[in-house]
């Protein structure tokens, strides 16, 4: 099974769960973007159907005025990137656990780095920020501005 | 004649803790390898202890990191006076790569007063070596 039989049963049998789908420039990648509350049923058709098993990773993309949210789903035969765009003002993303219950330290490190909040997701705590880390402040948003803390230099000058 | 005996056995026979503060591991390694037999740190009575509350010399590698910072302070407040930091490798020394980053407060000098800085990336455990006898020699 190569990238285009993929795409033709992607777009033969869940035409409406997605917004568009397509094979990217590089080999063995396929693109599909999706709706904020299509993501799980696609997430889902692609694993159990497909057999797109592994979940490399889940990265976070800001676009100014969108937040993107790219899922790398991989089978031996190619890697679909599972794209959803999540406005700025309103942030939030479903949780994927139901269908990959590893996915939960992706989702705290982006609850973590983005500000997004992942619905229903089992365990919400921070991840990877201290624990004395300000609440709302994001890291990896692109408007963020970090305040270094003035250096001590021992012994003075 | 007691405080001779004491200033004696510290300079002849410190006890150092090893800690890490959040550095990659590679200064660690250096460390072990000079405690071990070929390079044999213990003919100087220097001998490695598992807890801060039997050291005299702390040994820190690594940048401090923000969530490392409190738990650095309260593990050298735990230590005995008189107390010595020797901070090791580039990292501990100045922060090195991570100096500025959002997660990392730089080198140890920040959070903890120290006596003595080993550099290299890792060290190597001569210079390790020499720079824990040239703090003893600082003592007497």
């Amino acid at each position: 099974m190569n990238a285009e039989n993929i795409l033709e049963k992607i777009n033969g049998e869940i035409k409406d769960k997605i917004l568009e789908a397509a094979v990217m420039n590089a080999p063995r990648r396929i693109q599909v973007k999706v709706q904020r509350e299509q993501l799980n049923p696609v997430l889902a058709y692609l694993k159990e159907k497909l057999g797109f098993t592994h979940l490399g990773t889940i990265s976070g993309n800001d676009l100014g005025d969108n937040f993107e949210v790219v899922y790398h789903m991989s089978s031996s035969a190619a890697t679909v990137n599972v794209r959803l765009l999540t406005p700025r003002s309103d942030p939030r993303i479903p949780s994927v656990c139901a269908v990959i219950p590893g996915a939960i330290l992706y989702e705290r490190e982006l609850q973590d780095m983005f500000g997004l909040q992942v619905e229903n997701i089992p365990d919400p705590r921070p991840l990877l920020l201290a624990d004395d880390w300000p609440a709302g402040e994001y890291p990896l948003r692109k408007d963020w501005k970090f305040n270094r803390p003035a250096e001590i230099i021992p012994g003075g000058e | 004649m007691i405080e001779r005996l004491v200033h004696w056995s510290r300079v002849k026979s410190p006890w150092v803790l090893h800690l890490n503060t959040g550095a990659c591991n590679a200064c660690d390694i250096e460390i072990l390898a000079a405690l071990m037999p070929r390079f044999d740190l213990e003919r100087f009575g220097i001998q490695l202890k598992g807890t801060p509350r039997h050291a005299d010399v702390i040994i820190c590698t690594g940048p401090v990191t923000r969530q490392n910072r409190d738990r650095v302070v309260r593990i050298y407040e735990q230590v005995p006076d008189p107390k010595f930091v020797v901070a090791v490798g580039a990292c501990a020394m100045s922060g090195c790569v991570y100096r500025g980053a959002y997660n990392s407060m730089g080198g140890i000098d920040q959070v903890l007063p120290v006596n003595a800085y080993i550099p290299g990336c890792p060290i190597r455990p001569d210079a390790l070596i020499d720079g824990v006898v040239k703090l003893l020699n600082s003592l007497k």
